[in-house]
């Protein structure tokens, strides 16, 4: 039935044929095209905005939220993506900024700046209000500030502390250690008592290194704004100062002693709180995300045998400063044609019960001082209550190449390869070239 | 000419020119996505490689100061020395051990069949999951690799494979062998198939021996094949990038760093998180390019000779 019908059928014609590929592939592109050049309105005039991050930790919470913000706002529709990692997420960040489409509101990264200072970041001090960001840990704020204007503002803070395994520590005897001294004493005794790794420590990839070794420098100066204008290479700071070397001087003792476990420069995070939680290392170094990790991923029996230190203090008495900063925060783009929108959904998102409900569901450290004090989480509330004491300072560089100018030279002295004075050299030396590029 | 054979001469020229145009419009897609996809960017990035850009902005024309920042970049010629060491000695075990083997399994062992598929099983596999699964096992505190050498009495040779720069490369290299041995193995045993089987015959009539067979007869007749595998494996030395990527990301201490890892952290920053240097980035990608080049040029010499040769 069928063959017979073709047999009849009429033979098409080449420019038919054309013809019709053409008129078909026009039908086929022209939505396409008319959602191309439809702009940034949204589906029955409704303003959509679009929300680009990497943060997991509240997948499963997003959805009431959003589904209770568009019912306040009818004329607001929220579309949130969550992509799996920074690996995944920024380079499909940076082609939206190429392509100048950026998310109308998004998850900066290290480029807070570099987007404000491009145009591309709103300044949030004049959207939002100094007020509105005057709850927000000074650490968290300062991070994403140049020239008087803010680009970003913190979502999930971080802070790091030295997460210890209180029956190890038994074994070894020995106590919380209050300064680096005792620290290195500590993870002595812990080596030869118990034959296990002291601390873990992860430098893979290399920024994760600069997280222990950035907080040292405030430590050797009382000073946290010393990073962040040797990141931006402000007021005449350079990476080879004599504080950056003593900084780099303690790393330095601290590998040497073997305080650390060995291959430090290729253990990755998830490697370091593993040999934590299967109790092959006595102390991890990391930071404010761990708890929850141990919650997913450690034994049962483990949750009550860990709790949280400060880290040591560069001499008895002084102060426990520690690395704290928000690493996930939120930018709103500059040239979005929903910008009010977006600013309305940040302004709901931070109000203060649903802000710290938020926080205190997904098990995250706040980023506002308010939802600080309202932390259930018992180690959580340890660690925010070292950046309400104001021990908080930079670990996270910002400037044109300098975490990667601080990450390869750190790698290199946790290696043995050079000395902190040629770290250190060699630090100012990459940054002024990268600059350049 | 006659004004009938002028207009015939016309009429044929018009039906020329129109089908010729309808094979012109047949193929102008695939010319168009060329020239979108292809010829565009290309061009494009030889541009870029010569301007300061971060990847947003306008970008600014500098000349040839990311190539001259290139020759005073340590971490470039790290990179370099590490993309043209893994391609030797990627190319030399990707090229002999398959050809070796392949050979073995045409002597017709029992089992052959089943042995070749297990060899091959690995290629099936995605580069980023063979990745994965060999950092963990490689894994210096819960990997199977250390735990089966201590429980064997090769405590002293277990190491942090990854983490140790003396051997994350010949990790990666050992790794990158599993992966793609099945692959050159069956070229090489396609190639042992269409070998005649009567020079062999000839070969013993004249008193040669297994050895001087394969030296004499196997290993020349496979030359084109050869030449293949070893393009191959040039080509894909040079862009070496997923299983480094994901195994080490470059590290420990750029130790395994090659040009394509270094040109993806400096374009997205993503592993180290540092600001995007598109244009310095496109720079490398250029030389990569350039390192491509001398590959095809390679292979087309290669290939030129062995026709030369029979």
């Amino acid at each position: 039935m069928t063959e017979s019908r073709i047999a009849d059928s009429k033979p098409m014609s080449r420019r038919t044929f054309l013809g019709r590929s053409a008129a078909g592939g026009l039908a086929l592109g022209a939505p396409a095209l008319a959602s191309a050049c439809g702009g940034g309105g949204g589906s029955g005039g409704k303003a959509k905005i679009r929300m680009w991050t990497w943060y997991s930790e509240q997948q499963a919470l997003w959805p009431k939220v959003i589904k209770d913000f568009e019912k306040a706002h009818s004329n607001i529709q929220v579309e949130n993506r969550i992509f799996g990692d920074t690996n995944s997420y920024l380079p499909a960040l940076q082609a939206s900024v190429s392509a100048g489409e950026p998310p109308d509101i998004f998850a900066p990264h290290v480029l807070a700046i570099q987007y404000g200072k491009a145009g591309i970041a709103l300044d949030l001090k004049k959207a939002l209000g100094s007020d509105f960001l005057s709850g927000f840990f000074p650490s968290t704020n300062a991070e994403y500030s140049d020239g008087g204007k803010q680009y970003a503002i913190g979502w999930m803070a971080q802070t790091f502390g030295i997460f210890y395994n209180t029956e190890i520590f038994t074994r070894a005897g020995v106590d919380v250690p209050e300064t680096w001294d005792d620290f290195s004493s500590a993870a002595a005794a812990i080596r030869q008592k118990t034959g296990l790794v002291p601390c873990s420590l992860s430098n893979n990839p290399g920024p994760s290194g600069l997280d222990f070794f950035l907080p040292l420098i405030t430590q050797v100066t009382d000073n946290p704004q010393l990073v962040l204008d040797l990141d931006m290479q402000r007021g005449g700071t350079t990476w080879n100062s004599p504080q950056v070397v003593q900084a780099l001087s303690l790393v330095q003792k601290l590998v040497k002693e073997q305080a650390f476990g060995s291959g430090i420069n290729g253990v990755t995070g998830t490697q370091a709180a593993t040999a934590f939680y299967t109790s092959k290392a006595a102390m991890l170094y990391s930071g404010s995300w761990e708890p929850q990790g141990f919650r997913m991923n450690a034994p049962a029996s483990f949750q009550s045998k860990y709790k949280v230190m400060q880290t040591p203090a560069w001499a008895a008495g002084k102060k426990h400063w520690c690395a704290n900063q928000a690493g996930a925060g939120l930018s709103v783009a500059a040239g979005s044609k929903n910008k009010d929108a977006a600013i309305e959904f940040l302004k709901y998102m931070y109000e203060p019960a649903r802000y710290a409900q938020i926080m205190n569901q997904s098990h995250s450290m706040p980023s506002t001082v308010a939802a600080g004090q309202k932390i259930q989480d018992p180690v959580l509330k340890e660690m925010t209550s070292w950046l309400i004491k104001g021990n908080g300072c930079p670990h996270i560089l910002f400037g044109k190449g300098s975490s990667d100018s601080a990450s390869n030279e750190l790698a290199a002295l946790i290696g043995g390869k050079k000395d902190p004075q040629a770290v250190a050299a060699g630090i100012q030396k990459a940054v002024h070239q990268a600059q350049g590029r | 000419m006659s004004l009938i054979g002028a207009i015939r001469a016309d009429t044929q020229r018009a039906a020329r020119l129109r089908r010729s145009a309808v094979g012109y419009l047949f193929i102008l897609p695939i010319v168009g996505f060329f020239l979108a996809f292809v010829l565009y960017p290309f061009i494009r990035s030889f541009y870029i490689s010569l301007t300061r850009w971060a990847g947003y902005g306008t970008p600014e024309f500098i000349g040839l100061r990311n190539f001259d920042a290139l020759l005073h970049d340590s971490i470039f010629w790290t990179a370099l020395k590490t993309t043209l060491t893994f391609t030797a000695i990627s190319t030399i075990l990707q090229t002999l051990l398959p050809m070796l083997l392949a050979i073995l399994l045409n002597a017709g062992w029992r089992g052959g069949t089943l042995f070749r598929t297990l060899l091959f099983i690995p290629q099936v596999v995605s580069l980023v999951v063979s990745g994965l699964l060999w950092q963990l096992l490689l894994d210096g505190n819960f990997g199977i690799v250390n735990r089966v050498l201590a429980d064997v009495g090769l405590h002293a040779l277990t190491r942090h494979w990854l983490a140790d720069t003396h051997t994350v490369l010949a990790s990666i290299l050992a790794v990158s062998l599993w992966q793609s041995l099945g692959f050159y193995m069956l070229i090489f045993f396609a190639g042992l198939q269409g070998i005649d089987r009567t020079l062999y015959e000839a070969a013993r009539v004249d008193g040669a021996n297994r050895f001087q067979e394969m030296l004499r007869i196997t290993v020349p007749m496979l030359r084109p094949v050869t030449a293949v595998v070893v393009t191959l494996n040039l080509i894909g030395g040079v862009k070496v990038f997923e299983l480094i990527y994901v195994m080490t990301g470059g590290g420990p201490d750029h130790s395994s760093e090659v040009l394509g890892t270094y040109l993806y952290g400096l374009a997205f920053g993503s592993t180290a998180g540092s600001i995007p240097a598109v244009g310095y980035a496109t720079a490398v990608s250029v030389v990569v390019f350039i390192l491509g080049m001398a590959t095809v040029v390679a292979q087309f010499w290669m290939t030129r000779r062995s026709r030369n040769v029979y």
